[in-house]
């Protein structure tokens, strides 16, 4: 079995540690080195791309990309877990619910992102309507702020909550909740002290899903932020294109892959079946 | 009485819910047969479509994205099935280490990297930035999507099946093969299916490793949409929505029946 | 209906055989960066058809766009447009072709001021195509109009407001608002123009070069820090919208075309600049384009009206408050290039 398993698996191996491994190797590498004039890499070798991070306005960045990131998920799980518990507990058709929550993954995440840009500007549905309602008098500027960008992440995200949730409640063992209200327990009640709690892994697994793409991400603060709401995402994509730092942009992009398994480490901790 | 307000509440709200992920690519598709550009209606009309149709620069980029997306997913499927198998008989911890680190890297991690990674071997191959490259890196990220699909399947495979047929006389590959592989091909089928949706979607990467001849759809996309609104992008939206949905749905319904 | 795993990877690879022989063109192709909307629509066809090649024409809104794409040396790109400035920069990393001037008898077709340019004296890596200016382009319902750099700081325009995502001409205008000039190196002056930069940024709705002009066509944006060529195409579009050249002066760039080293193919290169060259193609251009051309032969052939556009050909004293832009020591652009990072993160 060794033998085929090892050819098998050498593809694999080949593809991770040409096109996986070995680049973040190089970018490891080139976070140490100089800047050339006018881009490019040069020697010496130095830590200075690091040391130029502890700037307020770097610091900046990462409290904004941190504050998203998490706004955005607490909102997926809120606003997910009653979704997922209504397919949970829907009699038939969970399915096609299930479909109905995934059909917008299947869509593009550009097209998604652009559809709020649509809706959000100042001659965009929203304003219009709301204007023809005469609730405000002239537009308000929904588009190009922290708030838009959130909105468009949750938007794009919220099905990586509903799933691990549903997966979670649907296991869940209804008699305990029989149990509860035979002892006199509101629904309220049931659901804090039971339910919730025994979707801890589920709310785990949604979280990090969310957490993590959306610290990291650059297309939504891109069009959504239009530049005002810089993120770390915004700021790597800016020093390896028209900033041309490309030892800086290395830094920032290693801090942010700790920061990751920082946090997946301290989430998911404990976390036995694994993906993988 | 409170049981049954609860579960219409509940239901309200998940009407409420669908509604938010459904109608803003409603609203999308609707206004793409607008005939003016604003927001304003002001009639029905093709027009964003012919246009779109007309841009060689957009189907150009149509093409290429198709034919990246499926020759990338060919390959990384390939791999990736052969992968999870393996997995699945005895877990290589680096192995699956290092394909759970490639998923939750940032993409734009990934694509950064992935250009110093060229450009650095460019110094000693002379091959530029092109469709290959852009093929390269989309196989690269999707192994680990398909490994996770399949292995899920794969999980569900009654193992003493391939031990039965290791005791009548098939080799392991033959096992493979014969018993195996017939079993988890609606995984693997799912798996290619993922694996195209993310290879054609994907913007950042590929817009940081495409080269001269190699533009795809997202990239014309996002440039026509930072300039600001534009119908054209609402009527490929519009197509791109419907193409892939009904893909979804094709496949469900092979998957099922 | 059973599909098996070998039937579909043939039937896949059976599909792609037909698309792939179908992209192969024989012609001699040639790939050309350019600025976008810097063009006339019918000059890369007649080159097409004129020499029967193919063209690839991609386009780019910002200097450092073009730089981060063919820094690298395998671009892939045959012909980029430099603005004057940047030409020094390619050069020192080894990314030009020379120029052979007997390729080029359309030369002498050039104004006498641009034969013998500052970035280039004896044009042996680039030549002239076109200038360009930056001001502010604004919506006619602002009452009083923008008249200088120090407008766009005004409050009134908060939300509205957009500049130029180019370093260069965001820190200029900075600097040209505190009374230095545009192409300051003193490290003082330059800290102060990034405070400026930063202190507007509140009021900023994005930093966006021709990206702009569509958002300020449709009103969504009241003031804009553009280029004079993008600002005559939106006034073409829209006449609610104006320009005006600032009163504390303003930075004038040259643009040019300059043929990459590793272009493999650099006497059709030397063609397709010759034929931009001819007077008649560099009218169409400059017509189209709606910017001030260095042709003279193309000058003649412009109609009046647009000869004596205040936007593109403005009065002897506008042009007096103009400053060209020139390149910097390294030194000074590491530090504009770190200052511009801090900006932009801001």
């Amino acid at each position: 079995m060794n033998r085929l398993r090892a050819w098998f698996l050498a593809p694999t191996w080949t593809f991770v540690v040409t096109l996986f491994l070995a680049p973040l190797a190089i970018i490891l590498g080139y976070s140490l080195l100089t800047r050339g004039v006018y881009g490019g890499i040069t020697a010496p070798w130095t830590a200075e791309s690091y040391q130029r991070l502890i700037d307020p306005i770097y610091l900046g960045i990462l409290w904004r990309s941190l504050w998203i990131a998490g706004a955005s998920t607490l909102l997926c799980l809120l606003l997910g877990f009653p979704l997922a518990l209504f397919i949970s507990r829907a009699e038939k058709h969970k399915n096609f619910y299930l479909g109905l929550v995934m059909l917008p993954f299947w869509t593009s995440f550009l097209v998604r992102t652009y559809a709020w840009m649509f809706l959000l500007r100042d001659t965009g549905l929203v304003n219009t309507i709301l204007q023809k309602l005469g609730v405000i008098h002239s537009p308000v500027p929904l588009l190009y702020n922290d708030g838009a960008v959130i909105l468009g992440l949750v938007y794009g995200y919220l099905p990586f909550t509903v799933l691990p949730l549903y997966a979670t409640l649907e296991r869940l063992d209804r008699t305990l909740l029989e149990a509860a209200a035979d002892l006199g327990a509101k629904p309220w009640a049931a659901l804090t002290r039971i339910t919730i709690p025994l979707s801890a892994p589920g709310i785990r697994a949604g979280a990090i899903l969310v957490f993590i793409p959306c610290l990291g991400a650059y297309l939504t603060p891109d069009l959504l932020g239009g530049g005002k709401s810089v993120m770390i995402g915004n700021l790597i994509q800016n020093q390896f294109t028209t900033a041309r730092d490309w030892p800086f942009g290395s830094a920032v992009s290693l801090v942010l892959m700790a920061l990751v398994m920082v946090l997946l480490f301290a989430i998911a901790r404990g976390e036995g079946e694994s993906l993988l | 009485m409170k049981r049954k307000a609860r579960g219409t509440g509940l239901t309200v709200y998940a009407a409420g819910a669908f509604l938010f992920l459904h109608l803003p690519l409603l609203i999308l598709a609707v206004f793409s047969f607008n005939s003016s550009r604003f927001t304003v209606w002001e009639g029905f009309s093709l027009r964003w479509y012919a246009g779109a149709l007309r841009d060689t620069q957009l189907t150009d980029a149509a093409l290429n994205s198709l034919i990246i997306a499926v020759v990338a997913t060919a390959v990384s499927t390939i791999v990736g099935t052969l992968c999870a198998y393996g997995l699945w008989k005895r877990t290589s911890r680096p192995l699956a280490g290092s394909l759970y680190l490639s998923l939750v890297t940032p993409e734009i991690v990934t694509g950064i990297s992935l250009l110093a990674f060229y450009q650095w071997i460019f110094r000693f191959l002379h091959v530029q930035l092109g469709m290959h490259t852009v093929i390269l890196a989309h196989v690269s990220f999707s192994i680990a999507y398909v490994v996770i699909v399949v292995i899920a399947r794969l999980r569900t495979v009654d193992p003493t099946l391939e031990e039965a047929a290791l005791d009548l006389g098939a080799n392991e590959w033959q096992a493979f093969r014969y018993v195996t592989l017939p079993a988890i091909l609606p995984g693997v089928v799912a798996a290619a299916l993922l694996a195209f949706t993310v290879s054609f979607d994907d913007y950042v990467i590929t817009s940081l490793v495409a080269g001269v001849n190699s533009e795809t759809l997202p990239m014309v996309i996002y440039a026509i949409a930072r300039r600001g609104v534009n119908p054209v992008v609402n009527a490929i939206s519009a197509l791109i929505v419907v193409g892939f949905g009904s893909l979804v749905l094709i496949s469900e319904r092979l998957r099922t029946t | 209906m059973k599909i098996n795993a070998v039937n579909r990877r043939y039937f896949l690879f059976g599909a792609l055989a037909p698309l792939a022989a179908c992209s192969r063109d024989h012609r001699p192709h040639l790939n050309i960066l350019n600025w976008s909307a810097y063009i006339a629509p019918d000059t890369v066809p007649k080159f097409e058809s004129a020499l029967g090649v193919r063209v690839r024409y991609g386009t780019y809104e910002s200097n450092e766009e073009m730089l981060a794409r063919v820094m690298g040396g395998n671009s892939g790109w045959d012909i980029v447009f430099p603005t004057g400035y940047i030409v020094k920069p390619l050069l020192a990393n080894d990314l030009v072709a020379p120029i052979h001037r007997e390729l080029l008898p359309n030369l002498a077709e050039l104004e006498p001021r641009f034969q013998h340019p500052d970035w280039d004296p004896t044009l042996h890596w680039s030549v002239p195509y076109m200038v360009t200016a930056a001001g502010i382009a604004y919506n006619r319902k602002l009452d009083p109009p923008p008249k200088s750099w120090a407008d766009m700081w005004d409050a009134r325009l908060r939300g509205r407001l957009t500049m130029l995502d180019d370093p260069f001409d965001t820190m200029g205008a900075c600097l040209k608002k505190l009374g230095f000039s545009v192409n300051a190196t003193d490290p003082a002056q330059l800290e102060r123009g990034r405070a400026e930069a930063i202190r507007q940024k509140p009021l900023l709705r994005a930093y966006l070069n021709a990206e702009a002009r569509d958002q300020l066509v449709s009103g969504d944006i009241l003031a804009a820090h553009m280029w004079n060529t993008t600002a005559q195409q939106a006034m073409d579009s829209a006449p609610n919208v104006g320009f005006v050249y600032p009163s504390e002066g303003y930075a004038v760039y040259p643009d040019a075309t300059v043929i990459l080293r590793e272009s493999k193919r650099p006497e059709l290169a030397h063609q397709f600049i010759n034929f931009l060259l001819r007077p008649d193609i560099a009218a169409a251009n400059a017509l189209t384009a709606r910017t001030t051309t260095t042709n003279a032969g193309a000058r003649k052939l412009l109609p009046p009206d647009f000869r004596d556009n205040p936007t593109l050909y403005p009065a002897a004293d506008v042009v007096a408050r103009g400053e060209w832009a020139v390149t910097l020591d390294p030194a000074t652009q590491r530090l504009r290039d770190r200052l511009w990072t801090e900006i932009k993160a801001a």
